[in-house]
């Protein structure tokens, strides 16, 4: 969690404590879910049976080769949010700590019994602080409430732009809260603001609660999962899907780290083409599960 | 939520059931072939053959993404929605309305169709309810003014709302097109109607499928009010004029006393009457250019029988060249580039080959926001006000773009990346060459907020001579516009064009418009006395006789 | 009320006030409400109109004597009874007033724009060079109605169409594109039976082929935005959209046998 705050503050220095209680109450969520917390708490909302025998899944998402350093972004032109990074602000999608790739989106793409889950309570989180989403990459759940906040008090319109959802674009001109949610699963719906073109998100959305976005330098955690052997899918925005098989025994805890080398898999994939998750190398793709 | 995971299972359901809902063949295929297939393709993506020549591309209708709504933001529109824009059209875009052409029947049954190409329309339309305008007045206007401030519009509109905002160069639609904020002073191109409810309602719903959101939301958080929403809407209505404007025939050049006005915020100018002009794409051609920025001129024109000064007012929304638009401009220039060159190739240019480019241009790298080094030209704005040689005593007049090389035009050519207007010939729109010589041609322009104003002065009598034209009072002028956008791409061939007008000087009134009146007068009343005079001269002769 | 109506004076009144209606008004609103299409009546004509009117009221009320006598009685009761002194003096203020102005509205300087007239449908030439090729345009068939499928051309006409003429032509071929109103003559509307139902298909190939700058010296000011399709399209493209626009507004070409020899 420190090592997560210290890394968001090499990028962004907080002005505004509405920002903090903000961002503080969206980070959770999103550690809950690498934590394995959020499972757990998701479960006492499933119909189903408490899963017994659970099973940890957890791992790394490696990053080899140089990162790309991010492209400044120029913000003169909203001096609100421009005093929100006094040391400068670029690009946020390539974050790596650690040797660690964050903002991937690890979830289970097969495997899981034909069953409904039903949405946790509590709400998924996205706040535009010093004109960043935050955080860049939302997991959440098929029915779960997604707040949408704007610590900026400017206008910010927030666009959804799903293919298999119906979309969303909302304007939100000054600090409110507004509420969405998603009906069907969609794991890389693009999130963008009209009025500021740097601004980019994503929101995976998912009908069961076995997800987690990359963070800490790279980590993540599926908690809860039920013995078995599942597809693994990790995604991310610039260097595209990964899938690995894993066998998860009673109450087994089991590693499974993923690799991308920015060298060789440095593509930019079109936003213009549908984001159909696209195989990348498999060659770079980590081994079986250790 | 439970109301949610029913929705969503329903919509499961009605996915299941779908193909065997399209197996029945619906009434409205073979309207929607005949008369709708060419623009928005047989598959109903959008992509017909004329979908390259036009931005706004035609809808998608498989996205089912419909601007022109009473639903929510994302909702599918009412049935009635979208019969509203089947008869009304889109203003300001090729699609027409076609209550001339296609019965009430047929266009129920396109609307059917139409819902065919998404599985979307299993769901309910969530209709938004709308209030009542409240009263308008001058306060609810200047209200709507705050708020439209307030709400921060202007950072893609503009604060003088031509849409010209500091966000408007980087704004593109849900398919990556290229897509321009409206121009708030043009309500008769408001893709969804110019009246104030239009407005409102475009407010509360957003347009789907572009960058305008739905101002919804922040009604519930109270931000504002509904009804500072129907002032913001009323302010925005107020901009336009009362009726769509219409060109006239003849731009009439007011004789004034004394200097003209040399600058285009003068006061002096608010005599002069104001004649709009539509400019169009230039699609004679090659290379043809489907998408000017430049929709129309608004002309006004000044004379004192030394001088004739014109000033010319269009909507802009750079002020090119300008690097914040480059990026711009290269997307412009991708999508709308021509697909035929230059040069006449005639050749093997058999079947299928320049059409359909459905495909969507690759979006700039996203990574890159503020566009690393795009390589395209840079390019001012240009305008050019054209006339005859000489005033034509037939009906003959030079080929109205730009002339010809058996008769060629005379020019007033202005450049906003050159230090003054020049006076040119023209033998065609590729083929413009300046007048040798000293010039007395003035020229001064200023830009502003999305907005050039430029007046242009000359004697009347031409001392250079050669293609100049000698300007004479009390004839109507043959007269035509060209404008440039340079960070549209525009130059050469590609532009907005006009058709012929004409300027008319006002020569001094002559006596005789006074006298001839007068004397008809007199004339009628001294003959109305003769009448009467007589006619009581025999009624008392008839009355003595009758005694 | 019956008395006042029964006088030939009042009678008159009512006729020539009834007749401006019907023409000014009438004749311009009242069609559209039975759904036909009607246009108001030009200012000379409605003069004519008004005039024979005031022509046959005059002879109705010189028809007899004593509908003559009792016509012109309020008209000489005004001229003479020194009880309609002050009718008499309004009249012979306005009536010379009315007169004045009505010159004033004739004399003083109008601008209007020089009369633009033009020949629609102007004599083809015998033969054209369509890309270096002769064609003789006299007798000229179209081609492709002898060969092929003919729903095939009329597909591929639907192409051509949509990508090259719908800017100004529109989409409902009534000559209405988005682009029509920045062009001055107007393109054609084809669903009008002046246009393309009088002509045959070698004539509207001409048309195509050629554009504005191809019409012969009639067909001046030179102001038709038509291009010259030579240069964008093929031989077998123009053949093709011009089975397409019969095919799409439902009319037929005109044939060279009722044509004789030429289209008009």
């Amino acid at each position: 969690m420190s090592n997560r705050m210290a890394r968001v503050e090499k990028l962004f220095v907080i002005v505004a404590a509405a920002a903090l209680a903000a961002c503080g109450g969206s980070r959770p969520d999103g550690e809950q879910a690498a934590s394995g917390a959020a499972p757990a708490g998701e479960q006492k909302a499933a119909p189903a049976a408490p899963v017994a025998d659970a099973a940890t899944l957890t791992g790394t998402i490696r990053f080899t080769g140089t990162p790309p350093a991010g492209t400044p972004i120029d913000m003169s032109s909203e001096p609100v949010c421009a005093q929100k990074h006094p040391g400068g602000v670029t690009t946020d999608e390539v974050v790596v700590d650690d040797g660690g790739l964050e903002n991937v989106v690890v979830y289970v793409s097969e495997g899981l019994p034909a069953q409904t889950y039903a949405p946790p309570a509590q709400p998924a989180e996205i706040d535009q602080d010093g004109c960043i989403y935050k955080p860049h990459v939302v997991v959440m759940q098929v029915g779960q409430k997604l707040t949408i906040k704007n610590a900026d008090g400017i206008l910010h319109n927030i666009k959804t732009k799903p293919t298999k959802n119906r979309p969303f674009n909302i304007s939100q001109p000054t600090t409110m809260e507004t509420a969405r949610t998603f009906d069907v699963a969609e794991p890389d719906i693009p999130v963008e603001c009209n009025v500021h073109n740097w601004m980019h998100a994503t929101i995976a959305v998912f009908d069961h609660p076995y997800f987690a976005a990359s963070a800490n330098g790279g980590k993540y955690t599926i908690g809860n999962l039920p013995p078995g052997t599942y597809t693994i899918t990790a995604w991310h925005e610039k260097y595209g899907t990964k899938t690995q098989q894993v066998t998860l025994g009673p109450n087994e805890t089991k590693t499974l780290d993923f690799t991308y080398d920015g060298n060789a898999t440095a593509r930019a994939p079109a936003p213009g083409a549908p984001r159909v998750a696209a195989h990348a190398h498999p060659g770079t793709s980590h081994g079986a599960a250790r | 939520m439970s109301a949610r995971l029913a929705g969503t299972a329903a919509l499961l359901v009605a996915l299941a059931a779908a193909p065997a809902a399209g197996q029945q063949a619906p009434a409205g295929k073979a309207i929607y072939e005949k008369w709708c297939a060419g623009c928005h393709g047989s598959d109903g993506k959008g992509d017909g053959p004329a979908a390259s020549t036009m931005l706004p591309r035609p809808r998608d209708f498989t996205r089912a993404l419909f601007k022109v709504r009473t639903t929510s933001s994302g909702s599918v529109p009412t049935d009635a929605d979208l019969r509203h824009v089947i008869d009304d059209g889109m203003p300001g875009s090729a699609m027409p309305g076609w209550t001339d052409v296609l019965s009430e029947s047929d266009r129920d049954a396109l609307v059917q169709y139409i819902k065919t190409f998404s599985t979307a329309f299993q769901q309910k339309p969530d209709v938004v309810a709308f209030s009542k305008a409240p009263p308008e007045n001058a306060a609810a206007i200047e209200d709507g003014r705050r708020t439209y401030e307030k709400l921060e519009c202007f950072k893609c509109h503009g604060r003088a709302a031509r849409g010209d905002g500091p966000s408007a160069s980087t704004q593109e639609d849900d398919s990556h097109f290229p897509i321009r904020p409206a121009n708030l002073e043009e309500n008769w191109r408001f893709r969804g109607g110019g009246s104030v409810e239009d407005i409102y309602r475009r407010l509360r719903t957003g347009l789907d499928g572009t960058p305008m959101p739905s101002f919804n939301d922040m009604l519930a958080a109270k931000v504002v009010t509904d009804e500072q929403l129907w002032h913001v809407a009323q302010y925005v209505r107020s901009l336009s004029p009362k009726e769509p404007p219409e060109p006239p025939e003849v731009i009439r050049a007011r004789l004034v006393e004394g200097r003209l006005p040399t600058s285009p915020d003068d006061s002096a100018w608010n005599v002069a009457e104001r004649a709009y002009i539509p400019l169009v794409g230039q699609v004679i051609i090659k290379p043809r250019w489907f998408s000017p920025a430049v929709d129309a001129v608004w002309v006004q024109a000044l004379h004192n029988g030394r001088d004739l000064a014109i000033r010319l007012v269009w909507d802009d929304r750079s002020r090119s060249p300008d690097p914040r638009w480059s990026e711009w401009q290269r997307r412009v220039t991708e999508v709308m580039g021509p697909k035929e060159d230059s040069a006449a190739a005639p050749a093997a240019a058999t079947s299928g080959t320049s059409g359909s480019d459905a495909a969507p241009p690759a979006p700039a790298d996203r990574a890159s926001p503020a566009g690393a080094t795009p390589a395209v030209p840079a390019l001012g704005d240009a305008f050019a006000v054209q006339f005859p040689r000489e005033i034509p005593q037939g009906m003959e007049r030079p080929y109205f773009l730009m002339g010809d090389a058996r008769n060629p035009v005379y020019l007033w050519y202005w450049r906003s990346d050159a230090p003054a207007a020049v006076e040119a010939t023209a033998r065609g729109l590729a083929n413009i060459t300046p007048i040798p010589g000293p010039s007395t041609l003035r020229s001064q322009a200023v830009f502003d907020r999305g907005q050039w104003r430029l007046v242009l002065t000359r004697p009347l009598a031409a001392p250079g001579g050669g293609d100049r034209l000698t300007l004479v009072q009390g004839e109507a002028i043959p007269i035509a516009f060209f404008a440039w956008d340079g960070s549209n791409g525009e130059s050469g061939t590609k532009g907005a064009v006009s058709a012929w007008y004409h300027v008319y000087l006002d020569e001094p009134t002559p006596k005789t418009v006074y006298t001839t009146p007068i004397a008809t007068a007199a004339l009628t009343a001294g003959f109305g006395i003769l009448v009467v005079a007589r006619a009581q001269r025999r009624e008392k002769q008839g009355g003595s006789k009758g005694d | 009320m019956k008395s006042r109506l029964s006088h030939p004076f009042v009678q008159a009144l009512l006729i020539l006030a009834v007749a401006y209606l019907l023409f000014r008004f009438g004749i311009a609103y009242i069609p559209p409400l039975l759904g036909v299409k009607s246009a108001p009546v030009p200012h000379t004509v409605l003069l004519q109109y008004m005039l024979t009117v005031a022509v046959g009221v005059l002879l109705y009320v010189s028809a007899t004597e004593d509908r003559w006598r009792a016509f012109k009685a309020p008209i000489q009761r005004v001229l003479v009874d020194p009880s309609q002194r002050l009718y008499r003096l309004a009249l012979l203020v306005t009536v010379p007033l009315l007169a004045g102005f009505i010159t004033y509205r004739q004399v003083r300087p109008s601008v209007e724009a020089p009369p633009n007239l033009r020949s629609i449908h102007p004599a083809p030439p015998s033969t054209i060079t369509f890309r270096g090729k002769t064609m003789t345009l006299a007798g000229l068939e179209n081609p492709l109605r002898k060969e092929g499928n003919l729903r095939d051309h009329v597909e591929e006409g639907r192409r051509v169409y949509y990508q090259n003429c719908v800017a100004c032509h529109g989409d409902q071929l009534n000559g209405k594109g988005h682009f029509a109103h920045g062009f001055n003559p107007p393109p054609a509307d084809f669903t009008d039976n002046g246009t393309i139902p009088q002509l045959t298909e070698s004539f509207v190939f001409w048309r195509i082929a050629k554009g504005g700058r191809g019409l012969p010296k009639e067909g001046t000011p030179w102001n038709s935005a038509m291009p010259a399709w030579e240069d964008f399209l093929t031989e077998r493209e123009i053949w093709a959209v011009i089975i397409f626009l019969y095919d799409q507004t439902g009319w037929t070409p005109r044939t060279w046998d009722t044509a004789e020899g030429g289209a008009r």
